[in-house]
């Protein structure tokens, strides 16, 4: 009966949140929905295959996985696959995006979700003004 | 002149009708079973705006912060107008995750909103806004808008300064008049749009829900999936 956090690379989807910044977004999710932390998982940088946590998951047997993002939830097709045949009976819960749940179905809709948001064409928003962008809007 | 044209070319702003009332009625409904002031009130929309009248502010956002918790209000407003959407939008949408229900408190220095635009939140000049109250407004207590070619000679002024959200729109709250809403109408407006609301007098609160919309084929600016989410019209 673990509950865990998980911080990961700087880099995440489309946001960069430093870990201390991580720990701060998991703990208030924790705060704000009564659950306590037990563990701090910190997967390495430059990685997105959460292995660590699933190492961790056979020794500590997790219950309950705090992330930041579903940004942070592997990409790669053989990942995704050994992330839900290992994580099956865990609840995930993402604070940024303020959803939980657990099993594959959950996971394969997350999952799908950031594909969306990260196949979606961004603005740059240190390279605009705000008459262009509504310029932008206008014309479209 | 079609709404697409009048929110991108036009007033930047429109009144519409509520499609779907039956979805609209059910969302007011489930507001009051969710907002739990009393067992008493039923389904009383009166007799609840006029207990959070007499709330003070803390109480009024701790009810607003408990009312996050109704996690399929946007999904509920952009059902209750799937057409107006879907012209705007198409049917592949990102929706804002947790839809916002605003209650407002009479009186004076009890105005919540100084005007600004929309955009300034971060979300892309493609998003749309729907704002509706949850029974007809007393007169001075919905929003007021100001249209698209006032706003942008705002902004123009604004932008030669290097300044957003200055003196010159935080003193525009004087002498606006507030758009005169029923129940089962909303208004539409794009993220150029100054608005905000202005003191009034009623024993009643104003209680309005918004929610933001934007089609996934579009750019997104700085909101991502940390407030919007994948919606697919039906």
């Amino acid at each position: 009966m673990t509950v865990a956090t998980i911080t990961t690379d700087i880099n995440i989807g489309p946001f960069k949140i430093p870990s201390n910044g991580q720990n701060m977004i998991m703990n208030n999710y924790a705060q704000r929905n009564n659950i306590i932390v037990e563990l701090v998982i910190p997967e390495p940088m430059m990685s997105q295959a959460l292995a660590t946590v699933q190492w961790i998951h056979k020794e500590r047997k997790l219950t309950k996985v705090i992330l930041s993002s579903i940004h942070q939830l592997p990409t790669e097709e053989d990942r995704i696959n050994e992330l839900l045949m290992n994580m099956k009976g865990v609840e995930f819960h993402f604070a940024l995006e303020g959803i939980n749940g657990k099993g594959e179905s959950f996971l394969k809709e997350v999952i799908k979700e950031a594909k969306i948001f990260m196949k979606s064409q961004s603005i740059e928003s240190t390279k605009t003004t705000w008459l262009d962008l509504h310029k932008t809007m206008k014309n479209s | 002149m079609n709404i697409y044209k009048e929110l991108t070319q036009g007033k930047g702003y429109a009144v519409v009708e509520i499609e779907d009332m039956q979805i609209f009625k059910e969302l007011r409904n489930s507001f009051i079973k969710k907002i739990n002031i009393s067992n008493d009130y039923k389904n009383d929309m009166n007799l609840v705006r006029e207990k959070i009248a007499k709330m003070s502010k803390a109480e009024v956002n701790q009810c607003m912060i408990d009312l996050l918790k109704f996690n399929n209000l946007s999904e509920m407003i952009i059902n209750s107008c799937p057409k107006l959407v879907e012209t705007l939008c198409g049917k592949e949408l990102f929706i804002q995750r947790r839809a916002t229900i605003v209650m407002n408190v009479p009186g004076e220095g009890q105005a919540k909103q100084w005007p600004h635009y929309e955009l300034m939140s971060g979300i892309s000049p493609f998003t749309y806004v729907i704002w509706a109250p949850l029974h007809d407004l007393e007169e001075n207590s919905g929003v007021y808008y100001v249209d698209q070619k006032q706003s942008l000679e705002i902004m123009k002024k604004e932008q030669e300064t290097g300044i957003v959200n200055g003196p010159m729109v935080l003193n525009m709250m004087s002498e606006q008049k507030p758009e005169q809403l029923n129940f089962g109408q909303a208004i539409v407006f794009n993220p150029f749009v100054l608005h905000g609301n202005i003191a009034f007098n009623s024993k009643f609160a104003r209680v309005a829900y918004n929610v933001r919309f934007q089609s996934c084929n579009k750019p997104l600016l700085q909101k991502n999936s940390d407030y919007l989410k994948y919606h697919q019209l039906n």
